[in-house]
């Protein structure tokens, strides 16, 4: 892990909007943010960036006063403070307009701005509805957001509620403003817009703190960017003095390293072969974007990118989860694009998901419950309608001696084990099964080092036994050290497939910040 | 207490063996009598009666709460007479389906509040289905076996498909059943109420009710001088024995209660959640609709409208049971006995019913609290240490 360089920008000395000293978040089981040092600027725009689960929003949740800090002191405008609720946070001047509105839709704009603080006539007895449309009109002017505030919001554009969005901060006096994933929901021309009205918000004075996984973006609206990673903060930079090559080394980071061997061997037959796939998200946004590859007997073939580039939807497209639009997925050499997920687990498809707490597990169950999930059709396991319990236990302590799994007792419950002894359970039951593919989506995240290098060992015996691999992982260092051939993802294509041994991280940061190599790439 | 000890203590709960669920039952019905036997003895000051139970420092007890308590045993059957037996069993029978309607959806993580909804509407589809068919029966034994199945399989589909509803709008359009089905039971209630007032209902009286059915579709009584019949009691043990087996043997058992409580991993399992989600929806309610055809044929012998609230009760019956279909049996009895023996109360010591009700409604509370702290407890995440949330 790197030094602490949270300071770095504020070398000038000017007043913080905000400091946050020393912020330690631990929740059961998980620290979500390591002794944070982030302070901002006043009247300037700073970007918060890192990976899903780096800390970001937990960061700006604290700073909100939806969490207290485990440790740590947050400062506004160099007063020390503790909120105890968004309530204080919000009379200290703090805005925060959260990834999905909080708008009423049937009533307008103005009686969303002024809701829950309403100017009233008689007494406050009634609300005053001309106040509330002219303050509301008064404010969108000042900050020149083209908005009518009789509009009903239903009747509104996303891009607009978020502007209802800011202004309901604006006129409850919010000075700094945290916007959390603010484009996520934007189109691109919004998104211009949205910057626009940054500029406007810092010329009256305003702070703003966003918070964004995408690069380019912190590069174009932001004055500072700060990286988080694991719940740490790497470092505060200038968006004037970085690229996003640094800053995606930054976010994805080093591993530690491994000895990691992986003698050459002769691959098999073609295992899987995708062509020409097309995969759109849950919101029907195209997530993959015309990708083709295929992965051989005894070969690990990785995909490497920053998270929320379609490997999610890759993954699950490929194991039965997620309806494909067009193109075809070819396993052991029959077509598998139209197969049920219990199909393609009987063909021997085995798939270590990246969400082990909701997909690979159910956290209620015990390990022998837990051991039966996606076996339980299977003849080993079954007769006809009836679970073979004996065989289902006899499987799962084999799975729990050969992977090591602590407590070594199939009776827990899969929540009360440690995140590498979820994931060591999880990978020994899909690899023992005997499947002719793995499929594994960031198979060490959130897992101990310790289990970080027996899952890779066991992945590598795989490829030696001559099982297709498919590692998926935003964590370059794992995909290239694992990998036979390596794809780079970027906003649901492949950039380029490279041989992960004859590449610079520079290279490849070049192309998971989704620019072509220059020299015509393959 | 601070937090800390409380989460100590939840964690504890949650943990806890079914041995040491049992103590804690029993430990909780003792203190329930306990302060139950204080209200008693209280409530006897402020009343008037001609010759008290005891004469305490000048004051008058009306009630003798020892008194009471041994009544309340005795009526419910164990030292009791034939039909205080006869009136516990038949309630405990009928509880028995309203008590698995509510545990297979528990079981499946999801929360039936609409068995009386789907109860009532059960009742009303066999009693209108033997009204209706009864004529063109023979009234032998024949015509027995011939309708009492047909007004059970009756109530179950009407049941079952007003389980569907919610299970749908669960699945397929986010909507919590908690809140669906609890709407459900009014719109149930309020339609079987409208149809039997306008249309289907007894014309000859002012009561909002149907036609008695005919003798020989009412189920026999097994012991004379009561309505209930072994038959009942039999079916729902095994009701709850099968259901016990579906869920602990059986791959479709297994697939039903992954998907509902957890079905981002029954996808991945290979498994329909969705389809599962509405599947486990539509068993509680079909068992609803059991509860109610049983209520017509061996309680009742008709529809009215203010049925008890039995399905409301299965679900303090499925909380005391830790939802195990097998916990049924005893948590059933035990709300049969407590409404046999205070039955007999009322009957033999003058003690105002509501006193009664009290004294029931306390011990269903302490018994059946300690689980239900549990069930919110582990559902909160508690009972293991290390337990992990999202980043």
């Amino acid at each position: 892990m790197s030094d602490q360089t949270g300071a770095r920008a504020g070398e000038e000395s000017s007043t913080y909007a905000v400091e946050m000293e020393g912020i330690t978040k631990r929740f059961p089981g998980v620290v979500a943010n390591d002794d944070v040092d982030f302070a901002v600027e006043r009247e300037t725009v700073h970007a918060l960036v890192g990976e899903n689960g780096a800390g970001k929003t937990t960061l700006m949740n604290i700073l909100y006063g939806f969490y207290e800090p485990t440790e740590g002191t947050v400062s506004v405008d160099g007063v020390p403070r503790e909120f105890d609720s968004p309530r204080d946070a919000m009379d200290a001047g703090i805005g925060m307009i959260h990834q999905h509105f909080m708008l009423v839709k049937p009533m307008t704009v103005a009686e969303n701005v002024v809701l829950g603080a309403e100017p009233t006539r008689f007494f406050g007895l009634l609300t005053d509805e001309t106040a509330a449309i002219r303050t509301t009109r008064d404010l969108a002017g000042r900050y020149g957001f083209d908005i009518d505030p009789t509009d009903r919001i239903h009747e509104t554009s996303v891009g607009e509620q978020q502007r209802v969005e800011i202004l309901k901060a604006l006129y409850r006096g919010a000075e700094i403003l945290i916007l959390d994933e603010p484009t996520a929901v934007l189109t691109p021309q919004e998104v211009e817009a949205l910057y626009g009205m940054f500029e406007e918000l810092i010329d009256e004075g305003k702070t703003i703190i966003f918070i964004t996984h995408k690069l380019g973006e912190a590069l174009e609206a932001a004055d500072r960017i700060s990286v988080l990673r694991d719940g740490r903060l790497v470092e505060t930079v200038r968006a004037a003095e970085t690229t996003r090559e640094e800053l995606a080394s930054m976010m994805v980071g080093r591993d530690v390293l491994f000895d990691v061997t992986s003698d050459p061997v002769e691959y098999g037959s073609t295992t899987l072969a995708v062509d020409d796939l097309v995969v759109e998200d849950d919101r029907g946004i195209r997530a993959v974007d015309d990708v083709s590859f295929s992965v051989q007997a005894g070969e690990v073939f990785g995909v490497a990118g920053v998270d929320g580039n379609g490997q999610s939807e890759l993954v699950e497209a490929i194991t039965g989860l997620r309806p494909v639009e067009s193109g075809t997925i070819t396993f052991d050499g029959e077509g598998v694009t139209a197969l049920s997920r219990r199909g393609r687990i009987g063909a021997g498809m085995a798939y270590i998901a990246e969400d082990r707490q909701h997909r690979s597990l159910v956290l209620e169950y015990d390990l022998l419950r837990n051991g039966l999930l996606g076996c339980q059709t299977l003849p080993r396991f079954s007769n006809g309608p009836f679970i073979d319990w004996d065989a289902t236990g006899e499987y799962v302590d084999d799975v729990i001696a050969e992977y090591d799994v602590r407590p070594p007792d199939r009776d827990t419950t899969a929540r009360s084990l440690s995140g590498g002894n979820q994931q060591k359970f999880v990978v020994g039951r899909e690899f023992e099964r005997d499947p002719s593919l793995v499929v594994a989506s960031q198979p060490t995240r959130g897992v101990d080092i310790g289990s970080i290098e027996f899952i890779h060992n066991r992945l590598l015996d795989l490829r030696t036994e001559g099982i297709a691999v498919l590692l998926v992982s935003s964590k370059l260092e794992e995909v290239q050290r694992l990998s036979d051939r390596m794809a780079v993802i970027y906003d649901g294509q492949f950039m380029d497939v490279v041989d992960p041994d004859d590449v610079t991280e520079e290279e490849v940061g070049l192309l998971m910040a989704g620019e072509r190599p220059a020299g015509g790439g393959q | 207490m601070n937090r800390a000890d409380l989460e100590r203590l939840l964690d504890r709960l949650v943990d806890a063996t079914v041995l040491e669920r049992v103590v804690i039952s029993f430990a909780s019905l003792l203190f329930a009598i306990v302060v139950g036997g204080v209200i008693v003895l209280l409530a006897g000051i402020p009343a008037t009666c001609r010759d008290p139970a005891f004469v305490f420092a000048g004051r008058e007890f009306c009630y003798d709460p020892i008194e009471m308590y041994l009544t309340l045993f005795e009526g419910a059957g164990a030292f009791g007479s034939l039909t205080n037996l006869g009136l516990t069993l038949q309630e405990t029978s009928v509880l028995l389906f309203t008590g698995l309607s509510v545990a297979v959806a528990f079981r499946a993580g999801l929360f039936n509040i609409g068995t009386q909804g789907q109860m009532v509407l059960g009742a009303l589809g066999s009693a209108l289905t033997i009204v209706w068919v009864a004529p063109s029966l023979p009234e032998n034994v024949v015509g027995t076996v011939v309708i009492v199945p047909l007004a059970v399989v009756v109530a179950t589909v009407i049941g079952g498909l007003y389980g569907t509803l919610p299970g749908l709008m669960k699945a397929y359009a986010d909507a919590h059943e908690v809140i669906t089905t609890i709407m459900l039971n009014f719109v149930a209630m309020g339609i079987a109420f409208y149809l039997v007032r306008n249309h289907v209902g007894d014309t000859t009286t002012d009561s909002v009710q149907t036609t008695p059915i005919p003798d020989f579709a009412r189920l026999p009584p097994t012991i004379d001088g009561t309505r209930f019949s072994i038959l009942v009691l039999l079916f729902g043990l095994a009701a709850a024995i099968a259901l016990y087996l579906l869920y602990e043997r059986t791959v479709v058992g297994y697939d039903l209660r992954t998907s509902g409580l957890a079905p981002e991993a029954a996808d991945y399992g290979g498994v329909n959640a969705k389809r599962n989600i509405v599947a486990s929806m539509t068993l509680s309610g079909a068992l609803g609709g059991i509860a109610g055809a049983m209520y017509v044929l061996m309680v009742h012998y008709r529809w009215e409208t203010d049925m008890p609230p039995l399905g409301f009760d299965g679900i303090a019956v499925s909380i005391l049971a830790g939802n195990n279909p097998l916990g049924v049996i005893p948590a059933s009895l035990l709300f049969g006995a407590l409404k046999g023996g205070s039955l007999q109360i009322d009957f033999a010591l003058g003690v105002p019913p509501e006193l009664v009700e009290v004294l029931r409604g306390l011990i269903i509370l302490f018994v059946a609290m300690p689980e239900f702290f549990r069930m919110i407890g582990s559902y909160a995440g508690y009972g293991t240490d290390g337990g992990e949330t999202d980043g």
